[in-house]
């Protein structure tokens, strides 16, 4: 015997209600994490080199050194490489373990020793590891 | 007669906010800052110079030093290429050495470019090796 009823069709909804919750709890995630770079506009020629790599450290501060040698301490522009001591010193005064105390320093390639040395002393002097930026060849 | 319409439709109005398209919104914000955003992971060399007073110079003697005379190197008084520099850093095994015997001193003229400055920085912290300054006396 056949039955005569036609079979029901089942609507089938997506629960789609927490997508908003979801999407915006990502943009929260997104927005607590990146980070904003703050030197992008200097006009600074990296160094070229082989021995450069990938680092995954997390650095504390980031000091930049311009063509025209103003010095930036976390982008904005200080008097000179004793403010980055004071700067670097402040930064790592409770810091004890060493992964803590990276320093990112970039300065452009032409700068003369006279210029860039007393901001690499200023940093260790500071208590930071440098972490020299350039370029692979 | 209109007054009878208006009160059907405040019968109606429940006071919810319309939030089905907040999804919407949120999915575009992400899109957006997706494709807007750069990632960028800079490529560096690590150096943790010592700080302190100077050696004596008995001391300093002993210690193997890097000369960058504008755009000439020398390692122990000898010219050297950026290469051989290298190649002598490597046969010294700094790494498996003390880390007092870590130690190279780099000297520099004072128009050293940062360029040739960076690369002997790099030679010498790729192989072990930590970096000591050396200051000119005023």
């Amino acid at each position: 015997m056949k039955s005569s009823r036609k079979k029901k069709r089942r609507k089938v909804q997506v629960p789609i209600a927490s997508m908003g919750d979801i999407a915006f709890l990502l943009i929260i995630f997104f927005m607590l994490l990146s980070e904003f770079s703050k030197d992008k506009d200097l006009s600074i020629d990296l160094p070229l080199s082989d021995q450069v790599k990938k680092t995954e450290v997390v650095v504390a501060a980031r000091v930049a050194m311009a063509s025209d040698g103003a010095i930036y301490f976390d982008g904005d522009r200080v008097d000179s490489a004793k403010d980055i001591e004071w700067g670097v010193r402040a930064l790592l005064s409770k810091t004890v373990a060493d992964e803590q105390r990276h320093v990112q320093f970039k300065c452009d390639a032409s700068l003369p020793k006279e210029t860039f040395e007393p901001v690499l002393k200023a940093i260790a002097e500071g208590g930071g590891i440098i972490e020299a930026v350039g370029e692979d060849k | 007669m209109f007054k009878h319409r208006k009160k059907q439709e405040k019968r109606h109005r429940t006071g919810e906010i319309p939030t089905g398209s907040f999804s919407d919104i949120a999915f575009l914000l992400i899109i957006y800052f997706l494709v807007a955003t750069t990632l960028v992971k800079v490529k560096s060399i690590s150096a943790d110079l010592p700080t302190g007073e100077k050696q004596s110079d008995a001391a300093v003697d002993k210690t193997p030093i890097v000369n960058l005379r504008g755009s000439k190197m020398y390692f122990s008084d000898k010219e050297v290429t950026l290469d051989n520099l290298n190649a002598r850093l490597a046969a010294l095994k700094l790494s498996e050495q003390s880390p007092d015997k870590r130690v190279i001193m780099l000297e520099s003229t004072k128009m050293t470019s940062y360029e040739s400055y960076f690369q002997a920085l790099a030679a010498i912290s790729s192989n072990g090796g930590v970096v000591a300054i050396v200051e000119e006396d005023e």
